[in-house]
């Protein structure tokens, strides 16, 4: 507990410090991606890292959150701080229609009926061209303020952006160390032995669905009025890969490691330019090589390096 | 009221079995088994391989429905009841093969144990008021208990994955025991553990029979079930073959025939 | 009208033929080793600029260039076995589906570098005039196209049930534990089922090149939609893989002529979700869905 609160300090004194030592507006921009992302990959970690539940159609609720917001505001001059809730409970009462019916399944077609609907949801984006825009992308969605405080310079929208983080850390461990976090880790673990001490496992993988769709729909929020400018490809089956990407190469069950993951995906495209046509090579081979050798991911990987070496330094 | 009815219910069983059955596509797996189990007793079920103790085990527990008859447990219908509302109501279970949750430590397991004592939700969780922080000390503090009750208090903080097989045994059986369970089911307890382990399992079952926890064993072990069990029901080929104190069962012929006879 | 609709049914079905092959080597490869290739779609991508180099480019002859393509292609899917899949030290689901993702984006940037990112075309297979059935046309591609497909189907169907390597196959396939027990190498299996599975979609992309634009994207949509139509008809079956592209292809070709076009791509999925929940095994049921 106490622990936490220190890891918590560092982690606000570090945020506080990158925002004020950081000028280039470009890097701010970068960071402030990072922390949506981490946001993104936090929502994903506590499904499959936690309840073990694989999605491969979480884009939809990171699109959901954005074009909600995108839509309300431009089309129905809504304050976006009005928007937000509204797009939050669209993307919950999404997942609970999508979730009833799809997580009753398991393994390969849990992954597949995540997969369609985040298909359908793409195309929906791409279609419905009178409300969305189309393929062309949806333009002039208004910056963030409350009252006299702006979120248009980059600083204040990374300030925004990495203090919901904090936030929805705080949450996520808190959830995590409670009787519903054990009660995911047991379905993780064995759902029929869930099953048999009392645990509603349909409930319980409901709810944490749920919570992960809200934790996506907030980023897709945060996104959009980041960007200003979206357009269906932002929230293909791509980047809901990328999204269980950025979970399992940062470690699973660890929150700590959704930042790692959102970090390492986020900045290695932008490493990746200098290879220009070679990038999608290089990011095909990183992606194969990081689940061969760390399969457990990066943080379960250097810890399991630190370990190994610590247990061979004390034998005698 | 016949005399004969009366007298069921001054007995008042915890579990009924009413005329249960049982067909897989087109095996019958139990045909029309009853009898009741009597609160505070351990009582054992056995028979050779293929006899119907899983299945029946699997009707009590929920994982199943019967195709035909009633299970009454504590004055209430269960049959075609969820898994997870027949634990809140008291029945728990242990498995066959032992299934803990490998990726978390003993004292947790026995935690989760305590789900359906225990009610903070989500929001509790994450604003965590007050009475979620309580509860969660009570949870623990009755983990705890349980565990001495079992005696492996000491590995509380352990790794479950890490434990040897005999000590998971236990562990299971203290994850059900922190439900607050009336009945306590157990699916071949004896199976994979050593002589020492089963008179010591024997003991341990004993003393949480003494408050006042009513026992089913589905077991293969004879030497355990004749020892501990004050009641015995023995299947064969999904019916009902005896019933009675071990004594009785021993020397009915017919189990002798069917069961005693083919196994030695 | 009548007409019109037996126009549909004809592109229908030359496109349910070719998702009904990509959706086998989907099959096989489930069936044999319980792994989504996510990265099969590419493969298809690989036998349609295969054929691209070989025929348009080098100017081989076709059946040579369609069996070097193949050929090659399969020998590309038995590399990735060897290399990625085989080396994983946790097949876990979650690990694998993002290994087969990292395999399709790889090649896809591997594509882009050789052939470019311009769109190739090829000819058909042959210059006959489209056939006049009923007022609708029938391109001789399309033809071309189903019986392609046909013996395809057929030949793999005489692979499994006749030869002994076929039965090794399958036997590894329904248990690979008791299989390896009577002695059948179950690892030299899961390479020929690769082996196998990737020179079908090598398959499928040669035949639909003629028909499509050829670019090193092309295959991400087409891999997925394949994989509806296993699902449809029946992961691990081989006539259910059939049965559910030609479904597809049929459903799809409707959907777009009687409602709208921007439906096109949704159509796969929405069945894709439906036969999930309806019947997770596909309407020929190969394997128990709740087997995980």
């Amino acid at each position: 507990m106490t622990q936490d609160r220190i890891i918590y300090g560092i982690f606000f004194l570090v945020i506080t410090a990158i925002g004020f030592a950081v000028e280039n507006h470009y890097y701010l921009q970068l960071l402030t991606i990072i922390g949506i992302n981490t946001l993104l990959a936090l929502g994903l970690n506590m499904l499959m890292g936690y309840a073990g539940q694989i999605s491969l159609g979480h884009a939809a609720f990171y699109g959901i959150g954005a074009y909600t917001t995108a839509i309300l505001t431009v089309h129905y001059n809504i304050n976006p701080w009005m928007s937000l809730p509204c797009a939050l409970f669209l993307a919950v009462l999404v997942a609970v229609i999508v979730g009833l019916p799809t997580l009753k399944l398991t393994g390969y077609y849990l992954g597949m009926g995540t997969l369609g609907f985040g298909m359908i949801v793409h195309i929906l984006f791409r279609e419905w061209s009178s409300l969305t825009g189309g393929a062309s992308g949806f333009v002039g969605i208004p910056p963030l303020e409350i009252g006299p405080i702006s979120f248009f310079p980059a600083r204040n929208y990374f300030y925004l952006v990495w203090f919901t983080v904090l936030i929805s850390f705080v949450f996520c461990k808190r959830l995590i160390k409670s009787r519903m976090g054990r009660a995911l880790r047991a379905i993780h673990d064995s759902e029929n032995a869930a099953k048999a001490v009392g645990i509603n496992t349909r409930n319980m993988k409901l709810e944490i669905f749920v919570f992960s769709a809200a934790l996506s729909a907030l980023s897709g929020f945060f996104y959009a009025h980041m960007v200003s400018f979206i357009s269906p490809e932002s929230f293909s089956f791509l980047v809901s890969v990328k999204i269980v990407t950025m979970v399992v190469i940062g470690g699973m069950a660890s929150i700590w490691g959704s930042l790692l993951g959102a970090s390492l995906l986020t900045m290695l495209p932008e490493w990746l330019h200098s290879f220009s046509d070679f990038e999608m090579v290089v990011y095909g081979l990183i992606l194969m090589l990081v689940m061969i050798i760390t399969p457990q991911g990066l943080t379960r990987g250097i810890l399991d390096i630190y370990e190994r070496s610590r247990t061979t330094k004390n034998k005698p | 009221m016949s005399d004969r009815e009366q007298q069921k219910i001054n007995h008042n069983p915890l579990l009924k079995i009413e005329s249960v059955s049982k067909t897989f596509g087109g095996v019958q797996a139990l045909r029309n088994i009853s009898f009741d189990l009597h609160s505070g007793l351990i009582q054992g079920l056995i028979g050779p391989n293929g006899a119907g103790k899983t299945t029946l085990f699997n009707l009590i527990t929920g994982i199943y429905k019967p195709d035909d008859g009633r299970i009454i447990f504590d004055n209430q219908h269960i049959q075609g009841r969820q898994v997870h509302e027949l634990v809140r109501i008291g029945i728990a279970r242990t498995f066959q093969n032992v299934e803990i949750f490998g990726s978390m430590n003993v004292i947790e397991n026995v935690m989760v144990g305590r789900h359906v004592r225990s009610k903070c939700g989500f929001w509790g969780a994450v604003t965590r008021v007050p009475w979620m922080v309580r509860e969660e000390k009570n949870t623990f503090d009755n983990a705890m208990e349980i565990l001495s009750f079992v005696g492996i208090e000491e590995l509380a903080y352990r790794k479950s994955s890490e434990l040897p097989f005999g000590w998971q045994r236990l562990l299971e059986i203290a994850r059900a025991l922190a439900s607050n369970p009336k009945l306590l089911l157990l699916d071949e307890p004896a199976a994979g553990l050593n002589a020492t382990e089963t008179r010591q399992l024997g003991h341990l079952l004993k003393k949480i029979c003494a408050t006042g926890i009513t026992l089913l064993l589905v077991e293969h072990d004879m030497s355990l079930t004749m020892e501990i069990c004050d009641r015995i029901v023995v299947l064969d080929q999904g019916k009902k073959l005896a019933e009675g104190t071990p004594k009785e069962v021993q020397s009915d012929a017919a189990v002798m025939a069917a069961y005693l006879g083919v196994e030695g | 009208m009548t007409q019109e609709l037996l126009q549909y049914l004809f592109s229908g079905i030359t496109n349910g033929a070719i998702y009904a092959v990509i959706a086998v080597g989907f099959s096989m490869l489930y069936s044999s080793t319980e792994l989504i290739n996510f990265a099969h779609g590419e493969f298809v991508m690989l036998g349609a600029m295969g054929l691209v180099t070989l025929w348009a480019g080098f100017g081989l002859p076709l059946p040579l260039a369609f069996f070097l393509t193949v050929f090659g292609v399969a020998c590309v899917g038995f590399l990735f076995e060897r290399t990625a899949i085989r080396t994983v030290r946790k097949p876990d689901h979650i690990v694998l589906i993002i290994i087969t993702v990292g395999a399709s984006i790889f090649l896809r940037g591997m594509g882009m570098l050789i052939w470019g990112k311009d769109a190739h075309s090829v000819p058909a297979f042959s210059d006959h005039p489209p056939v006049d059935l009923a007022g609708a046309k029938l391109l001789p591609q399309s033809i071309w196209i189903v019986l392609i497909a046909l013996f395809c189907a057929l030949m793999l169907h005489l692979f499994f049930r006749k030869t002994l390597t076929g039965k090794a196959m399958e036997a590894t396939a329904i248990n690979k534990k008791a299989a390896w027990l009577t002695g059948i190498p179950s690892e030299k299996m899961i390479l020929l089922a690769f082996f196998f599975s990737t020179g079908m979609g090598a398959v499928a992309g040669i035949i639909i090149a003629p028909i499509t634009m050829c670019s090193y994207d092309m295959g991400t949509m087409l891999g997925l939609k394949g994989f509806c139509a296993a699902m449809l008809g029946g992961l691990g079956s081989l006539w259910g893989s059939i049965l559910g592209g030609l479904l597809l292809g049929i459903m799809e070709s409707f959907g777009v002529g009687l409602f709208s076009s921007s439906l096109k791509d949704a159509i796969a999925f929405l069945l894709l979700l439906l036969i999930l929940y309806v019947r997770p095994g596909g309407i020929i049921m190969a394997k128990d869905a709740k087997r995980f």
